[in-house]
């Protein structure tokens, strides 16, 4: 008996104390930077998923920091400011999302999440942006791979279009002086004030600059990554928001640069009512080829929009283009027939986008789960900005030439669109921003167009609130305000 | 050297000798019971030997003692009475026994009895759990303890409610307690745990109690101690129940009737037409009731051409005489069910000299009140202990556990079916109508549900009640959990203890969506399953050292103990059925996979010491070091407590009183740790892995880390009294708490623009108090019959004492707003943070909300810039504003101010009242909850209240009170179909009383006389019938701030389920 027990306190003994390392866990729920940096050692491609995971932000749901069926990435936001500007109408509210946004009653309360969304999802970008920089050397850095200089030319254009939607959504507008938003320059920056208009538009300018030069030569994969015809398309879109005259210019001939060289080419009258759900377009510059396996459903841009995906706009939200910017397009113009008006307007259908955006199958709410790929820049947009920056800086005769262009594949007869050749000044312009609100309905475009055009709007008929009422693009109640979790938990924001 | 030895030990031994047989002489006397009776065959033993002897017939006794001894009487059903020796002639009057106070208990690891227990502890028996019908011995203890809260979340059968001892511990943090069952930390699941396999569930508080498990024990502990049989005996027993499950507990009084309904949506379409100023809002309303902005066409279910010959515009409501073209189902008689309850049990248990066991094996089918919900349960335990040898005690308990649930048409969204009874307007039917009104057939060839194609404006093109018969939501559960030890006898005194248990269970889930109708029906239906495994095994080894010297009882223990918890998750889905069954070669599509495994990781190292001198004063003490894996650079952290204790019943100077029978006090303080609650690895930066473009992996930034994050500690000090009165007629507890929680894991807000949200920091100080009474009266104690009454309670008080530091200042944090609360200095974690609703203006109907604003000017009104948006931070950035902050009200929600408005959720005081009594062979019992003071959100009712678009969402009936014409004075605003959007937009409007009164158990019994059993060759047989959750009393019907931890109602709660049922038990 002795001897078990000797025995028993051995063994007893032996195991009082655990492995030093017992309590070290790694998790395979998620990684770490210190478990892919390990693996980076012998397989480097592995760090391209921090850059990817930058884009995957753009267009996974909760991004916004919310669980809401509105939060969705670059593609939820575009249907915020498209609603704002008045140009998509809720025209059935059921289930009630869109429904306050619409009211206008969101954007001036700042504990509202359609505040938070935008803010919280920009700045995620912009951190994972400034997370790239940097691994790659900081903000000054000039990496000596080509793959280095590449990812620091994608993360720099990515921080730029954060700052420069944050700059879209939050300022009434672009005047020099008036704070806007903080500016992020590093990860480890923390509760910055905010900066003006002038040092915001500067600073999205000098990324873009800098990332048109460090993307020379880049070769993208697919069309997910920032190449540098997008870092132009961006740059034109700044340059033009700040809209003086050597701006202008500028914006002009980026423009015109990518119109010309990237290689795309418009949308033919046939791909028109395409359904615009497909990467492979032809005039698609910066786009996301969706894949089942991403796991998105109901939550996702279709979901919102088409009528043939399992979601709100078949259950009952029904997002409409606004009556009377319907009534402006032409009879003959091929984008009439994107919009159902083979309804009464009585009925809740009426003007749903059923020949725009559409599951290929177009089977009523048949796609349960998205496979239909989204676009966040297509070259139309460059024929028109160039059009838009033409006509403004002068240069009318090539804004017609450019424009005519894009209508040429929008009507069969070219005589529907001779009355172009007539217009000039105010209603030249005139005539490119309609045209441009009608090209891009629903792209998430006019609330850039209508800002940096200085317009007014007058929502239509089949609005549920605010019809017939006209208001300026500078409008409190179409500004989005800083959201109070921004407000309370950074208190040097307006130091 | 070895002579010297000798030499003096001889010396020693006589020196030993002479002084006992000096000393040595007889004590002798009578043993009775208080009425004076003699007690034959009491036990009298000298303390610390063998030696002793018993009393005779006539209650005599004799013994040879010295006069340092201590004898000890003890007799079966009275309280053991120890007294010194020193005179010859020792009468004893035994008192009978309080149950309560000699019931071994095992705390930590030590055994002891109520008596000599230092800190708080309250053993809640089989005898009690078994009074409840429930599938989970939580749900059981409500009632039961002062300053434990159970709360039932859910009526799905199955559930286990959520425990909360001692007000909120933590800010984010984990709040629950511990479970340790059969000394093993339990990860599994409680309701796997047959309730009837339970000899008794203690709940330990303060901090001496809690020390032991200091790594989880912050927020209480729960002891589960599993039957096992008695020396001497063998049994079987036999329990089964049958019962109904109902729904009982009010629902929200909503507007039934579709001509009412309609009549309001008419008013609210007028109402509209008014605000638009429109010139005819008659009209308006006329055009407008069935249109796009407002009930779709096909929902006008009236015979009339237009909607003039449907309402008359002057009463606002349906003209007499208008006839229905069919009757829409009321969605609750359809949704719900009255469902049968069914248990049953078998154990067996036996003893002999060398080995015990007992075994059970158990049935339980529980369906719910609503459609498809259900858990059918089959448990199986077996326990064995052995002294194998005379230094070796080895057992070994297993439990085995095979469940089913079906959890129909609860998901939180338009799946639910609470939603649809609770909320959809009555004009809508369940089943689809064709022109003439009469009710297709679907392909099964039964009548087919209204999806809502033709535009329902509720709940568009779902309907949970079809979905939740079409659809499969099935989980099945396996489940095992061993507890093993070994325990060797080194000496008579020293000895060391191994303990091994294991949790293992897996969990698959199919969920399977109709391939014809439903969510699914596009894709022809999909599978989604997913398979969970936990495995956790903890591993503890200990010596321990016993040993009684006189009057002194001195054990001390030390330990180490490892505990690994494992978590495994797989979840797949196809689409495109073939066959309607749930497997994946059944579907043709792969939709999307994922999987991943957690790891936790504790260690320990702990010891404790029990001293007593005299069973008169008490003291311990235990320090314990944990190590904890979710923690990166700081993972140890070390507690200790300390914990005395004065008897005062045997003292002296109390023998010669009767007033006072028991009477001690105690005293504890202690360090008790916390770290769950901040995920498994909140130590790295986490990324998502997604699938990126092209399909390369793509890190999605999730969360920072915080590397430095280390345990929260609270400083628990404690005060009790427990005492009994009158030879026990009135006993109880009474203890007050100061519980200090530093390095708060709190979830901190960040500067959103900083591109993260939160960060896991210790950080604030958060203080709970709290004051805990326990009363018993006995106020009958006789031969035939008996009645208790019991009343216990808590008293609360939360505070935050201080903020975590905020980086970009330097300085405490200003404030935390998470939902409708603010966290902040000087305020509880429950402290609502809203808006002050301010009524109704008479003149127009329209919604108002208070608005503060600076006046810096002094004008009286609120010029621009002077509007405050939030309180405290205007507060904050505006030192010393306060006297020129005025209050006005305005109609425009967003101007409103936001602040802190006095009410919390913490109640006044909150617990139970039970009764139980007994005439012969009949017992009856009855347990009543309570709470009073605290306030709640009720969500449910400001959905039911809100001025959605018409044909959006059903109306309480209190919106009968809303403005009508102008010099109405009612509280409820205008109906507008949501041209007033934000009436029920978060505000003080919809804070609500918490106070409740319920009847939580009823029950009634008859056990048959004795010698009626054993004529049938049984030992026990008894009858019973009882009832759950039978009744709840609160501000409002359908209101149950009980069945959440804030109190906030829920529109997809599944309210709990109230259970009649009767049964037999019968033991042989």
């Amino acid at each position: 008996m002795k001897k078990n027990i000797i025995i028993a306190i051995l063994t007893g003994l032996s195991l009082t104390s655990c492995d030093k390392d017992y309590l070290d866990v790694q998790p395979t729920e998620f990684v770490t930077p210190e478990q892919v940096g390990g693996v980076s050692e012998y397989d480097p491609a592995i760090l391209n998923g921090f850059l990817g995971g930058v884009y995957s932000t753009m267009y996974s749901v909760e991004v916004g920091g919310t669980t809401g069926d509105d939060d969705f990435g670059q593609k939820g936001i575009d249907i915020y400011t498209d609603m704002l500007s008045g140009d998509m109408a809720l025209s059935r509210s059921g289930y009630g999302w869109y429904r306050t946004l619409t009211q206008l009653t969101e954007t001036v309360d700042f504990t509202r999440n359609s505040n938070y969304i935008p803010w919280r999802y920009y700045y995620r970008i912009v951190f994972g942006a400034n997370n790239v920089i940097k691994a790659q050397g900081g903000n000054d850095a000039d990496p000596e791979t080509e793959g280095g200089r590449h990812a620091l030319g994608q993360a720099k254009a990515l921080r730029a279009y954060g700052h420069f939607y944050l700059q879209q959504l939050f300022a009434k507008e672009y005047i020099a002086n008036e704070k806007s938003v903080p500016i992020k320059l590093s990860v480890d920056d923390s509760a910055l004030p905010r900066s003006t208009s002038q040092e915001v538009m500067a600073q999205v300018i000098k990324d873009l600059e800098e990332a048109i030069v460090l993307l020379d030569g880049f070769d993208r994969p697919n069309k997910t990554p920032i190449n540098q015809d997008v870092a132009k398309a961006l740059a034109a879109y700044a340059y033009a928001y700040v809209g003086d005259a050597s701006s202008l210019a500028k914006a002009r001939d980026y423009a015109k640069d990518v119109a010309d060289n990237s290689g795309a080419t418009l949308l033919t009258s046939a791909e028109t009512v395409g359904g615009m759900n497909n990467v492979s377009s032809n005039s698609w510059l910066w786009a996301v080829d969706i894949t089942t396996d991403m796991g998105f459903d109901l939550v996702s841009f279709f979901g919102q929009i088409d009528y043939y995906t399992y979601s709100y706009q078949w259950a009952g939200d029904r997002k409409v283009i606004d009556a009377g910017l319907f009534a402006q397009i032409k009879p003959n113009d091929i984008r009439k027939t994107q919009f159902n008006a083979t309804v009464a307007p009585t009925n809740s259908l009426y003007l749903i986008p059923y020949y725009k955006f559409y599951d290929p199958a177009r089977e009523v709410a048949g796609q349960r789960y998205i496979s239909t790929d989204i676009c966040h820049l297509r070259v139309e947009e460059m024929y028109l900005l160039y059009a838009e920056c033409a006509a403004k800086t002068g240069e009318e005769t090539q804004a017609k030439t450019y424009l005519k262009m894009l209508l040429s594949n929008r009507f069969a007869n070219p005589a529907d669109y001779a009355y172009l050749d007539a217009l000039t000044g105010t209603a030249l312009q005139d005539e490119i921003y309609l045209q441009t609100r009608i090209e891009l309905w629903g792209e998430g475009k006019t609330y850039l167009a209508l800002k940096r055009n200085k317009k007014s709007v007058t929502r239509g008929t089949n609005h549920l609130s605010h019809v017939g009422t006209t208001m300026q693009y500078n409008d409190p109640r179409f500004t989005f305000s800083i959201p109070q979790a921004e407000v309370i938990n950074n208190p040097n924001l307006n130091k | 050297m070895k002579l010297k030895f000798n030499g003096f030990l001889v010396l020693l031994l006589v020196l030993m000798a002479q002084l006992t047989f000096a000393q040595e002489r007889v004590v002798s006397g009578i043993v009775t019971d208080n009425t004076g009776m003699p007690l034959p065959g009491v036990s009298v033993l000298v303390k610390g030997t063998k030696s002793g002897t018993q009393t005779d017939f006539d209650g005599k006794y004799s013994i040879n003692t010295k006069p340092s001894d201590v004898l000890v009487f003890s007799y079966i059903g009275m309280e053991t009475k120890t007294v010194s020796a020193t005179s010859t002639n020792t009468n004893i009057i035994l008192q009978q026994e309080s149950t309560a106070l000699s019931e071994v208990l095992i705390v930590g690891y030590t055994t002891t009895n109520k008596k000599d227990f230092i800190g708080s502890i309250k053993e809640v028996k089989a005898e009690e759990i078994s009074k409840k019908n429930v599938s989970s011995v939580t749900n059981a203890l409500a009632g039961e303890v002062s300053g434990v809260r159970v709360i039932n979340n859910s009526g799905q059968p199955g559930t286990t409610g959520t425990v909360r001892i001692r007000g909120f511990g933590s800010v984010n943090g984990n709040r629950n307690p511990l479970y340790v069952v059969d000394g093993v930390p339990y990860s599994g699941r409680i309701e796997s745990i047959n309730p009837s396999d339970i000899a008794s569930a203690s709940v330990l508080k303060d901090a001496t109690a809690t020390a032991i498990y200091g790594a989880r024990g912050a927020n209480g502990v729960i002891l589960i101690t599993t039957k096992m049989a008695k020396k001497g005996e063998s049994y079987i027993e036999v329990e089964t129940k049958t019962g109904v499950n109902l729904s009982l507990l009010p629902r929200n009084q909503t507007i039934k009737s579709p001509e009412e309904y309609i009549g309001l949506s008419w008013e609210a379409m007028y109402n509209k037409g008014v605000i638009l100023a429109d010139a005819n809002p008659v009209n308006y309303a006329n055009t407008n009731l069935f249109s796009g902005s407002g009930i779709a066409p096909d929902y006008n279910i009236w015979n009339v051409n237009n909607v003039s010959e449907l309402i008359d515009p002057t009463t606002k409501q349906v003209r007499a005489g208008v006839t229905r073209k069919y009757n829409p189902e009321n969605w609750e008689d359809y949704a719900f069910q009255n469902s049968i309850r069914t248990e049953a049990n078998l154990s067996m248990g036996g003893g002999s000299e060398k080995s015990k066991y007992f075994s059970s094996i158990g049935y339980l089918n529980d369906q719910g009140y609503s459609i498809n919900s259900s858990y059918e349960r089959i448990t199986a335990r077996l326990s064995l202990v052995q002294d194998v040898k005379e230094w070796l005690t080895a057992s070994t308990n297993i439990g085995y556990t095979m469940s089913t649930t079906n959890q129909g048409g609860q998901s939180e969204d338009s799946g639910s079916v609470f939603w649809f009874v609770d909320n959809i307007p009555s004009i809508y039917p369940l089943f689809l109508r064709d022109a003439n009104g009469n009710i297709p057939n679907n392909i099964y060839g039964s009548p087919s549900y209204d999806y809502g194609e033709t535009g329902r404006g509720f709940g568009g093109l779902t309907n949970s009640i079809a979905d939740a018969h079409y659809t499969l939501e099935q989980a099945k559960r396996q489940e095992i959990s061993t507890s093993s030890s070994f325990n060797i006898k080194f000496t008579k005194d020293l000895n060391f203890e191994t303990k091994i248990g294991t949790q293992y269970w897996e969990r698959k889930f199919d969920n399977m969506n109709n391939k014809y109708y439903g969510p699914s029906a596009g894709t022809n239906g999909s599978i989604y399953k997913t398979d969970t495994q936990m495995f956790t095994y903890d591993v503890l080894k200990m010596l321990r050292y016993k040993k009684t010297f006189g009057v002194h009882d001195l054990e001390v223990l030390a330990a180490h103990q490892n505990n690994n918890y494992q978590y495994k998750f797989l979840d797949a889905s196809k689409s495109q059925l073939a066959l309607p069954l749930p497997e994946f070669e059944q579907a043709a599509v792969n939709i999307g996979a994922s999987s991943y495994t957690d790891n936790v990781r504790l260690e320990s190292y702990f010891a404790q010491a029990n001293y007593d001198f005299d069973n008169r004063y008490y003291f311990t003490g235990t320090v314990r070091r944990d190590g904890s894996s979710r923690f990166l650079n700081d993972k140890w952290g070390n507690f200790y407590s300390v914990g005395a204790a004065w008897n005062l019943t045997n003292e002296a100077f109390m023998k010669d009183q009767t007033i006072v029978s028991n009477l001690k006090l105690k005293t504890s303080y202690g360090l008790t740790g916390e770290q769950d609650g901040v995920g498994l690895y909140p130590g790295y930066d986490r990324y998502n892995t997604e699938t990126g473009a092209g399909g390369t992996p793509s890190f999605v930034f999730s969360a920072k880390a915080n590397a430095n994050l280390t345990w929260e500690t609270s400083k628990m000090f404690q005060v009790g009294l427990e005492f009994g009165i009158l030879n026990n007629r009135i006993e109880g507890s009474l203890d007050f708490y100061n519980k200090i929680t530093d390095d708060l894991l709190f979830e901190r807000r960040v500067a959103i623009s900083d591109g993260y949200a939160l960060l896991n920091v210790n950080g604030g100080q958060l203080r709970n108090q709290g004051f805990e009474f326990d009363v018993t009266g006995h106020i009958i104690k006789g031969k035939n019959g008996y009645l208790d009454l019991t009343l216990n309670g808590e008293m609360l008080d939360n505070k935050l004492l201080s903020m975590p530091i905020d980086p970009a200042t330097g300085k405490e944090k200003i404030i935390d707003v998470q939902g409708n609360y603010g966290r902040a200095a000087n305020q509880s974690v429950y402290d609502f943070y809203l808006r002050e609703w301010a009524g109704v203006n008479p003149a127009n109907g329209a919604p108002l909300w208070n608005q503060y604003y600076n006046d810096v000017n002094g004008n009286g009104v609120v010029d621009t810039g002077e509007g405050i948006t939030s309180m405290s931070i205007f507060l904050d950035q505006n030192p010393g504003s306060e006297s020129t902050i005025k209050k006005t009200t305005t109609s425009t929600y967003a101007n409103a101010t936001q602040k802190f408005v006095g009410k919390s959720i913490i109640p006044d005081v909150r617990g139970a009242v039970n009764i139980s009594g007994g005439y012969r062979g009949f017992d009856m019992s009855v347990q009543m909850l309570y709470s009073l003071g605290g306030y709640a959100y009720d969500s449910a009712y400001a959905a039911l209240m809100d001025n959605r678009q018409i044909g959006n969402n059903n109306w309480h009936t209190d919106i009968r009170n809303r403005w009508q014409q102008p010099g109405d004075i009612t509280d409820v605003p205008r109906l507008s179909s949501n041209q007033d959007p934000n009436n029920s937009s978060a505000s003080t409007r919809f804070i609500t009383k918490a106070n409740y009164f319920a009847i939580n158990n009823v029950r009634l019994g008859y056990t048959f006389p004795k010698n009626v059993v054993e004529n049938l060759k049984l030992s026990t047989v008894s009858l019973f019938i009882s009832g759950d959750n039978l009744y709840i009393s609160t501000q409002r019907k359908g209101f149950n701030p009980s069945s959440a931890e804030t109190g906030a109602s829920d529109t997809y709660a599944y309210s709990p389920l109230s259970t009649i049922s009767g049964g037999i038990r019968v033991k042989f």
